[in-house]
């Protein structure tokens, strides 16, 4: 029995002008499988929808085509449409008349029109249904990292509901002491205080992820502590492993009074020093671009030296990057308060003097060679991703960007998702960043996962990319493949093993279909027949 | 498993150039694994094949068909309907398959369209390398799990050479690694570096009496 | 289909640039039969001889420029497959420039006019 399509177009109201709808009308009704064509003006509005929903059920149709606008903007629409009809939503095709037809063409567009339902009627017939189903979730998240970020994270899940485990390597919590956060403007004295109290939050130091398995709702993680290892379930995983700084080389010779940022500020609280720099000076900016941190760090120190000491500060820089939240006005209090900041194309030269450092650089602006000679030299330091990052990233299959952080510069992506579902980034760990940025996205994080996990549930199509176990030969090319990592190799009788996708973590892109070399995946909607159908349907002239 | 790859195109046009009907038949385990013989690539070759005849404005009728393995009898007999309707048949399997799959159906002439060349296994995307030159008397227990035999340019038996080049790579070929090395520094970690003043006797080149024939005990 | 373009378009470059020309008005060649696909990644080989073999002058695979694919490969598996179809066409001895990969973002709709032009133009040669 020929299964029964119904066509329904749609001339948006009055929009789509070329068309004989008529003449299209009387074509389709005699294809093959349609058993009703209707034109309607306004599909989408209210009594559109309402019409479409009764002629659904009265006459028993079990496949719709919709001729009219871009699924783009529409198709979730109409598949509530079909849902409310009683038809499963994945049996909808929409061929687009207007945007790819109507609109780009001169002249009677009539014959392209049918053409574009011819094609959507051929893949409609092919078209199965997908269910949905509901997979319990972990609400557990895993914090990897245990700086600002990660207890700030910690703590906002924490408030959502969801318990945490902060994890870090080390012996010790790295939020306030390791980690020089003040230099960044940021207030991290309460916060370990905070996370020690929390109950929902549990805390595991000198703790190391040994593997990472499954996928997101059940991230199977393998956490070795004290020579033991337990096996645990997070629902989702945080990554906050920070960043390190390296200071650029300014050369043997200038010995101890060349420091690193954070020696720096150690010097400004210490009270008991013997004798207060008279002259300090700062390199910023010549090695490497991603220099917001530097930039936050560098102003924050000049400001509170010129403000303890009132020494002579100066600044040699390439660029002062004041693109971050505030960093514009504290480089102005900075100049206002008699910092002086030099400009040179490159890096000046460093050396020593008469026991002080002794700094050639070019004034750009001045036009003039400067020589400064200072007590205490803060050298210019490269932002980078934190040691065992590298390894960290192999082992949990998830990728770098060129300088070794995280986060990739990927649009699609969320501003703080990798390109696994579950896993997520926050901090100095994601690159180039500000402390304002940082805190929207541990915001971001934070609601992202308490969206998935809250329910303790989470909804997706069933099987909609699933591997024929029969055909399955577990080449394995599907597993080492897929960008998301969703696939695995599964047991599925004594000894066979095929590959298994999860419905959780598959972002359906279709790139498994295509590479399978047996044919064993079926991606409904987009199976090989389903884009071959439409390709026999075009018709030849 | 057994690593094959794509004929030339040309090559297999010239064998099945007088006929106008043919079954183009794939293997669902070693070529499916390697990329070259599987459903997938049955499909694209059958394609190529009907646009070159096209384009000649000659006509070509293919059939397709994969079964799990073509080097079995009863797996090629679910093909015989579709053979007795064909001229001849284009194998994607390895020589096993195409051999198997002439001697079941003798009266039709069977085409390989792949070149078998080794035993292997995958080491990067797309990339399989030999591993095994099935040469019947294994002695990788004393080469720490590494076979100088196909590994070794010159398949020395007592290596290295003394040609090894800086970073281990080998006098013959510069892109490979020296097996010996490579045998050495795998015997070091697991402590039996005792192995490599071992004397290997000449190998018997023939203990396989070619074509080869195992009998396994009955069931 | 003679003298038809097949386009598989992926949803979240290609399709949404090809409504935006249409938003537009922009204009471009009747011939063009837009297939919507997930990513670029899922067009494969066979598609696009198939779409040859029904008649189709010319086959064009879109996708979202480098570096920028949400599925981060599927635009790079989709060039290569594209580049390995127009070899398979060369080795017998048919034009191979007949199948193109173009890559664009969303909002670059001058892109996919020009994308369908210039395949129009290699089709439409004459001794064709």
């Amino acid at each position: 029995m020929e299964t029964k399509v119904g066509v329904f177009f749609c001339n948006c109201g009055g929009a789509i002008k070329n068309i004989d709808f008529d003449a299209a009308l009387r074509e389709v009704a005699r294809l093959p499988g349609v058993i009703s064509v209707n034109l309607d003006s306004s599909l989408c509005l209210e009594e559109g929808k309402e019409r479409m929903v009764s002629s659904i059920r009265d006459e028993k149709m079990e496949r719709v085509v919709v001729a009219g606008c871009s699924p783009l903007l529409k198709e979730h629409i109409f598949q509530g449409i079909l849902e409310k009809a009683g038809l499963n939503k994945h049996l909808l095709s929409m061929a687009n008349i207007r945007e790819q037809c109507s609109w780009v063409h001169d002249g009677d567009v009539t014959a392209k029109a049918v053409d574009l339902v011819r094609m959507a009627i051929n893949r409609v017939l092919l078209l199965q249904p997908v269910e949905t189903k509901e997979t319990a979730v972990s609400k557990e998240v895993l914090v990897a990292g245990s700086g600002f970020a990660a207890l700030n994270v910690a703590l906002q899940l924490s408030h959502l509901g969801l318990r945490t485990t902060v994890m870090e390597e080390g012996p010790v919590l790295r939020a306030g002491s390791e980690e020089p956060a003040a230099v960044y403007g940021v207030d991290a004295s309460s916060i370990i205080a905070e996370v020690e109290a929390n109950e929902n939050v549990e805390v595991l130091t000198s703790a190391r992820v040994m593997t990472l398995e499954g996928k997101v709702g059940g991230f199977g993680v393998r956490i070795k502590k004290a020579g033991k290892e337990t096996f645990r379930r997070y629902g989702a995983i945080v990554l906050a492993t920070g960043h390190r700084t390296e200071i650029v080389n300014p050369g043997a010779e200038a010995g101890a009074s060349v420091v690193s940022q954070k020696a720096f500020t150690d010097i400004l609280r210490n009270s008991s020093l013997e004798r207060e720099p008279r002259t300090v000076g700062f390199i910023l900016d010549f090695s490497d671009e991603n220099s917001r941190f530097p930039t936050l760090a560098t102003l924050n120190s000049a400001l509170a030296a010129k403000k303890k000491w009132g020494s002579e500060i100066y600044v040699f820089y390439k660029s002062v990057k004041v693109d971050s939240e505030g960093v514009e006005r504290l480089y102005q209090q900075a100049r206002d308060s008699g910092v002086v900041f030099v400009k040179s194309e490159t890096a000046p030269k460093i050396g020593v003097e008469d026991g002080r450092v002794k700094v050639e650089g070019r004034d750009v602006f001045a036009g003039e060679d400067l020589v400064l000679a200072c007590d205490v030299l803060v050298a210019e330091e490269l932002y980078l991703p934190a040691e065992g990052t590298e390894t960290f990233s192999s082992l949990l299959n998830v990728r770098t960007d060129p300088k070794g952080f995280w986060q990739d510069d990927n649009v699609h992506l969320y501003p703080v998702g990798s390109e696994k579902k579950g896993i997520f980034f926050v901090g100095g760990c994601r690159g180039d960043l500000d402390p304002g940025r940082m805190l929207a996205d541990i915001s971001g994080v934070a609601m992202n996962i308490g969206e998935l996990l809250s329910a303790g549930k989470v909804a997706a199509d069933f099987e909609r990319v699933k591997a024929d176990p029969q055909k399955c030969v577990a080449c394995l090319t599907c597993i080492r493949v897929c960008p998301h990592g969703a696939i695995q190799l599964v047991r599925v009788e004594s000894s066979k093993d095929v590959a298994q996708i999860s419905d959780l973590a598959c972002d359906a892109c279709g790139v498994c279909a295509a590479v399978c070399p047996a044919k064993a995946i079926a991606f409904q909607g987009y199976r090989d027949e389903e884009i071959l159908a439409q390709i026999e349907a075009i018709k030849r002239s | 498993m057994i690593i094959a790859e794509r004929k030339p195109i040309e090559e297999i046009r010239l064998m099945m150039a007088p006929y106008k009907k043919i079954l183009v038949a794939g293997c669902g385990t070693c070529v499916t694994v390697c990329w070259v013989g599987g459903e997938k690539e049955v499909g694209i070759l059958a394609s190529e094949l009907r646009l070159a005849r096209g384009a000649e404005g000659r006509e070509l009728v293919t059939l397709e068909a994969t079964v799990d393995r073509q080097c079995e009898k009863e797996m090629l007999a679910e093909l015989r309907d579709k053979i007795s309707d064909v001229e001849a048949v284009v194998s994607l399997a390895c020589g096993a398959g195409v051999q198997t799959m002439a001697e079941l159906f003798e009266d039709k002439p069977v085409f390989p369209a792949v070149n078998t060349t080794f035993i292997g296994m995958p080491e990067g995307e797309g990339l399989w390398v030999e591993m095994c030159g099935a040469c019947g008397d294994c002695f990788l227990d004393r080469t720490g799990g590494i076979c100088p035999v196909v590994r070794c340019a010159k398949g020395l038996l007592n290596g290295p050479c003394g040609g090894t080049r800086r970073g281990g790579k080998c006098e013959i070929d510069a892109e490979k690694d020296c097996a010996w090395v490579l045998i050495y520094r795998r015997l070091e970690r697991q402590g039996r570096l005792d192995l490599m003043r071992e004397y290997r006797a000449p190998k018997n080149y023939r203990a396989v009496k070619r074509p080869g024939r195992v009998q396994a005990a009955k069931a | 289909m003679n003298g038809k373009i097949v386009a598989f378009c992926c949803e979240n470059s290609a399709y949404p640039a090809a409504d935006l020309a249409g938003k537009l008005g922009l204009h471009y060649s009747e011939n063009l039969r837009i297939i919507r696909v997930p990513c670029a990644g899922r067009v494969d080989v066979i598609h696009i001889l198939k779409a040859l073999e029904n008649g189709a002058a010319g086959v064009l695979v879109l996708g979202c420029e480098e570096g920028a694919c949400r599925h981060i490969t599927g635009n790079t598996r989709a060039k290569e497959r594209v580049e390995y179809s127009s070899m398979l066409l060369r080795e017998i001895n048919l034009d191979g420039r007949v199948v193109a990969m173009f890559n664009l973002s969303p909002n670059a709709p001058h892109k996919f006019v020009k994308a369908v032009n210039d395949i129009g133009n290699i089709t439409a040669e004459p001794g064709r």
